[in-house]
Order: C-alpha cells, then sequence, then structure tokens
C-alpha cells in the first residue's frame, strides 16, 4: 500500500454517528409502527361505529348499481329507437327511388304501334 | 444495529460530508431494514446490505439536494473515531481534513469508490457488488480518483511552497 492509500485510509475513518442515534432510529420505527396501526384501527372503528353506516354503504351501494343499470338501459333503449329512424328512412328513400325508377322508365318505353 | 451503525453513518457521512443529511440517510437505511430484517438470511448478508442500502440512498440524497453540501464548513468534520485510532501511528489533522475534502469534491460514483475501498476496506468485487457496477469499472475508477487525488495533492502542495 503505497502513501496516498494509507493517508486515504486515515482520512476516511469510521467516524461515531451524533449521540442518541440509535434510541432516534427506534424512536422512528416505534412512531411508524403506531401510525400504520392507527390507520388499521380507524378503519376498525368506522366498522364497529354503527349499523347506520353500513346500512348508508349498503344503501349507497343499491343506488349507484341500479342507477348504472338503468342509464345501460335507457342508452340501449335510444340506440334502438335511432337505428329504427334510420332503417326507416332508408326504406322510404327506397321506395322513393323505385318510383322515380319506374317513372324514367315509363317515359324512355317506345309507344304502341302507330297507325 | 449498534453493530453497524457507525458503518452506516460514516458512508453517509463522508459521502455527503454534512452530519444531519448523513444521521437522516442513515436513520432511513435502518428504517428499511427493520421492513427487511425477515428476509436477511445471515450477519454478512445484513451488513452487504446495509453498506449496498447506505451507498444507494447516500447518492440518491446528494443529487436531491445538489449545492447544499457546498454550504457546510469542513471545519465541522469530527476526529476519527478514538476506538480505532488507538495504537497506531501520529497523523497529521490537517492533512486529513486536506484529503477529507479533496476525496468530497470527487465525482458521486469515483467518491463512493473510494470511500468503500478506503473507509470499508472493501476488495474491487465487493466494491462491484455493492455498487452494482461492472469490476473493471471500478478498476478504472480508482485508478483515475488515484491520479486525481496525487494532481491535487501535487497543486496544495505547490501552493503551500509558494
Amino acid at each position: 500500500m503505497n502513501r496516498l492509500e494509507e493517508e486515504l485510509k486515515k482520512a476516511l475513518r469510521q467516524v461515531e454517528p451524533p449521540t442518541g442515534f440509535a434510541e432516534r432510529v427506534l424512536a422512528r420505527a416505534a412512531s411508524a409502527k403506531e401510525k400504520k396501526k392507527a390507520r388499521w384501527l380507524w378503519v376498525l372503528e368506522w366498522m364497529e361505529a354503527s349499523t347506520w353506516r353500513w346500512a348508508a354503504a349498503c344503501a349507497l351501494c343499491v343506488v349507484l348499481a341500479t342507477s348504472g343499470i338503468l342509464y345501460r338501459r335507457e342508452r340501449q333503449r335510444k340506440g334502438e329507437e335511432a337505428k329504427e329512424q334510420v332503417m326507416l328512412a332508408l326504406r322510404i328513400t327506397s321506395s322513393k327511388l323505385q318510383i322515380a325508377a319506374q317513372s324514367i322508365r315509363e317515359i324512355g318505353a317506345p309507344e304502341g304501334p302507330q297507325r | 444495529m449498534r453493530e453497524h451503525q457507525r458503518m452506516v453513518f460514516s458512508i453517509a457521512y463522508h459521502f455527503l460530508h454534512n452530519g444531519a443529511a448523513a444521521e437522516e440517510v442513515a436513520q432511513d437505511v435502518f428504517l428499511e431494514l427493520f421492513k427487511k430484517l425477515g428476509t436477511l438470511e445471515s450477519r454478512a448478508h445484513v451488513t452487504f446490505w446495509l453498506r449496498r442500502v447506505a451507498c444507494h440512498r447516500s447518492i440518491d440524497y446528494a443529487r436531491r439536494n445538489k449545492g447544499a453540501a457546498a454550504e457546510v464548513s469542513w471545519d465541522e468534520l469530527p476526529e476519527p473515531s478514538h476506538s480505532i485510532e488507538r495504537g497506531q501511528a501520529h497523523h497529521d489533522p490537517m492533512l486529513t481534513k486536506r484529503l477529507q475534502q479533496m476525496v468530497a469534491a470527487l465525482p458521486e460514483k469515483m467518491r463512493m469508490v473510494v470511500i468503500l475501498r478506503y473507509q470499508e476496506e472493501a476488495g474491487l468485487e465487493e466494491i462491484a457488488n455493492t455498487m452494482g457496477i461492472p469490476l473493471n469499472t471500478v478498476k478504472s475508477t480508482l485508478h483515475r480518483a488515484h491520479a486525481m487525488l496525487r494532481e491535487k495533492i501535487g497543486q496544495a502542495l505547490g501552493e503551500a511552497n509558494v
């Protein structure tokens, strides 16, 4: 090992962390654990709190599900209606075209034998 | 934890050259260790894991807080641990401080390679594994670090002689 390496080893020796370092880490770990626990406790408390909340939550779910179904049906009905209207328009157009074609044929057809 | 706290703190400290930042990083490393403790198989694995996470967290911290390091006074640096110093030859504290400054001025990866090599006395392969870089990169980085430090020492001596 050369001189530079020896001096680097001296310069980069391990240093002691400040006093109370381990205690502060343990305190932070405990606080993080408490926070996690508190989050779960809140959920449990909420669940135990009252049957009204559960009823309200269930009712909300039912309302949301029902309105979802109704909305879907309404959209389907409107789609069907629009489809029918388009079909009707096509049928009308088709019959008009047939009449026009008939008229053209009649105009273009040679007249009966002349005397 | 007490067994490893000096190693983790020192990596962060020599890298960030800021006591408060080093403590923050070291605390984060140990909090992460508590979460992962079940997955670590042996004492050697714990040491390797701590060293690796301390390296990466220190580099991340330095990147997030670019510029903050320059504000730190080097007079705040504590003397190396007395427990290690005991029984060893006398050394020049001014030279030690100067070298710490020079190491602190090295680029991030180079700085970490030097810290792992001389603080932790890690082998080249160990450094490569810890930092997740190829062995040849470690070798060339260390070689360049020596060259840069020699040049800086040369300049410093030149200035001192003027």
